[in-house]
């Protein structure tokens, strides 16, 4: 019986009642080898070079190494919670919760944006974020909300664009500081 | 002397001095801010610096990187919420010290501490890159493609908890690494047919958006956060009878910091941890640890922020970084023009003595910020979160934006915020990634030219008594654990009694 057997008593049975393989890393694992499958499949579509050429070093060959390597790695994943529980730590705190509703919204907001930057102009979207977002996570003091989506977008253009010269997408609306 | 001079001549220009002491102001505020962390800032002021001349951008940024990691020990100690990761060790006894009335000197510990250890390390940077550098000049494409790879291998003990996650990640970084045009062949890779690919992933929005926006969406689940507060402070320095009792404590950590620094891949997080361990293995109060230990607080900062010196030392001289945010001067390093690694030293050795200058300076304006204004900063927190992500937002858009005036960009810096989020949530950091990024064309040019050297026979790497060492290196790091515990096995199994 090693040290850590006599110290804790009950780690045997604690690790006879853990599965083999934890589901949610099975699933994360799914993923990465299905991305890894698709990368691969795209190396088989590089151009082709004579090796004279490419100096028997192709183009799909690094990235072919890489995405075994990674391939490796992952398989591994599925069993990795054993060896954690061993050092008494766990990821199942992080991901016990479900992603709350508000991150989905946050991301679609921004998404929103992004999207409409072209439209809007540099200068409006951030605007639309600065007004939107504080809203979105529940702040209700309009006249707060409505100086700091006014200020912030204005001396972040000033700054960016006058200062710096960075050219802004004016957007159909053609609201531009230079 | 001639460098020396001129080095520190850019320095004392009243500009850069400004430039310093902004890199300090913002390095503190964003550190004592949690959530907002020193990758996250340098990443962000990466478009700002790059209208700037070389050296007062990479001086503010490595001034930000000294005040950042300090900045975190504020709200450690005042609202025990570490700013930064590299705090979380001084929580453990900072808080309770506040919490018993002596936020003030546990404060004044931590600032002079950290100053300290930050000194020790800038002399041994001062001292030790230009000697890395002269003996990499010996390197020649393997020796430096064993090198990339000890260093991505050091990546499974950068953060987190799963050093395979921090593995795959940066395998990962490594492979976003190889978008665009094959530089022997010329051929296209992974472009999917968009223009803006063939030039590869632009290492910035990739930067903001896994550090910044994938943060963000973090916090966004947090809303409801709220700290408790010790909000009467007075800051005092340390007395003679503290010395005492941390003296030794604070040089150990620092040596641990630095060294810790230096190792590719390892940053202020590692040697936090570190430092605290051994100043509690050393301790002759053991049991005053948690409790509010004065070596407690001493050893985590003087190691936290001895790693920023170390880490500076493979940035410099081998174009290899030591840390998720020396990753990120790296990439300005290589976005100003600069070659990093041995040559920037023999062709430009001003560039050293200019950084060691803005380090230093930085750390003596820290301090003086720190003592002066800790009360003000630990306010800092009270900033609503729903005014503070969306300037973070604003900023990670128009950072984005602004290198290259591309929309794409700003799409590449939404993907990698979600992508950030997501892994952060499955125990993958994001420092991992853009290390493999950052190192990604390094280790293929690396890779290719030993090929072409060796005729495509990879056993002629074993003929570099260097490859060998570096390979040695890291297979005992990366099956470190199970040597460990088969030593472990034995040496129970030899001590029990038959």
């Amino acid at each position: 019986m090693n040290n850590r057997e006599k110290a804790d008593p009950t780690a045997t049975v604690d690790e006879a009642k853990q599965p083999l393989i934890d589901r949610t890393d099975l699933g994360l694992t799914v993923v990465i080898l299905t991305i890894s499958g698709i990368l691969y499949w795209l190396t088989t579509d590089f151009e082709k070079v004579a090796d004279l050429f490419a100096q028997d070093v192709p183009p799909e060959f690094f990235p072919r190494l890489l995405i075994w390597t990674i391939v490796i790695l992952t398989l591994a994943l599925p069993f990795e919670h054993l060896f954690l529980k061993r050092r008494g730590e766990s990821l199942e705190k992080e991901r016990a919760d479900h992603i709350e509703p508000m991150a989905y919204l946050t991301a679609a907001l921004l998404f929103a944006v992004v999207a409409s930057i072209l439209l809007l102009g540099t200068s409006l979207s951030m605007v639309a974020v600065c007004a939107a977002l504080p809203v979105l996570w529940g702040e209700r003091r309009i006249k707060i909300i409505l100086l700091f989506a006014i200020i912030l977008p204005l001396l972040v253009t000033l700054l960016f664009s006058v200062v710096l010269g960075v050219h802004f997408e004016p957007g159909i609306f053609n609201v531009s500081l230079r | 002397m001639e460098p020396v001079i001129q080095g520190l001549t850019l320095i004392l220009d009243p500009f850069n001095i400004g430039l310093i002491f902004a890199g300090v102001v913002i390095g503190v505020t964003v550190g004592a801010l949690p959530g907002l962390s020193s990758p996250m800032a340098v990443a962000l002021l990466l478009p700002f610096t790059i209208t700037l001349d070389p050296v007062p951008a990479i001086c503010m940024m490595a001034a930000l990187y000294c005040a950042g990691t300090f900045g975190g020990s504020i709200t450690a100690i005042l609202i025990n919420a570490p700013g930064a990761p590299p705090a979380a060790a001084t929580a453990l006894d900072g808080y309770p010290m506040a919490k018993r009335g002596e936020a003030g000197r546990a404060l004044g510990l931590a600032a002079v501490s950290s100053v300290l250890g930050g000194i020790f390390s800038l002399v041994v940077f001062l001292f030790a890159a230009p000697l890395l550098a002269k003996i990499a000049l010996q390197f020649r494409p393997p020796e430096y493609f064993a090198l990339t790879v000890f260093a991505l291998s050091m990546l499974a003990s950068i953060s987190g908890k799963s050093s395979l996650r921090n593995l795959i990640a940066g395998a990962f970084g490594v492979l976003l690494g190889t978008a665009g045009i094959h530089l022997t062949t010329g051929v296209e890779r992974f472009t999917f047919g968009i223009y803006e690919l063939t030039e590869g992933i632009s290492f910035v929005p990739v930067l903001i958006g896994l550090f910044a926006l994938g943060e963000l969406l973090g916090q966004s689940q947090a809303l409801k956060v709220t700290y408790e507060r010790i909000t009467s402070v007075v800051v005092k320095l340390p007395s003679m009878a503290d010395f005492r009792k941390v003296g030794m404590t604070i040089l150990r950590s620092s040596g641990i910091g630095t060294f810790i620094g230096i190792l590719p891949a390892e940053g202020a997080t590692v040697a936090a941890i570190m430092g605290y361990n051994e100043a509690k293995r050393w301790s002759k109060n053991k049991e005053e640890f948690g409790h509010g230990a004065l070596e407690g607080i001493a050893g985590p900062e003087a190691a936290n922020n001895a790693a920023t010196g170390g880490a500076m030392v493979p940035t410099l001289a081998l174009g290899i970084p030591g840390s998720g945010t020396t990753a990120i001067i790296l990439a300005a390093l290589i976005m100003h023009g600069f070659r990093p690694g041995p040559y920037l030293m023999q062709e430009t050795p001003h560039f050293l003595y200019a950084i060691f200058g803005a380090m230093l300076m930085a750390n003596f304006m820290f301090l003086g910020i720190g003592l002066g204004g800790a009360k003000l900063f630990s306010r800092i927190t009270l900033i609503p979160r729903q005014f503070l992500w969306p300037s973070v937002f604003v900023f990670s858009m128009v950072g984005a934006y602004s290198f290259a005036s591309s929309i794409f960009d700003i799409w590449v810096m939404f993907i990698a915020g979600i992508l950030g989020f997501l892994m952060k949530r499955h125990g993958f950091g994001p420092a991992p990634l853009v290390m493999g990024l950052i190192l990604g064309k390094l280790v293929e040019e690396s890779l290719s030219q030993s090929m072409i050297m060796f005729d495509n026979n990879w056993f002629k790497f074993f003929d570099s008594p260097i490859v060998v060492f570096f390979f040695v290196v890291t297979m005992l790091g990366l099956f470190w654990p199970v040597v460990r515990m088969a030593f472990n096995r034995l040496f129970n199994r030899q001590s029990e009694p038959s």
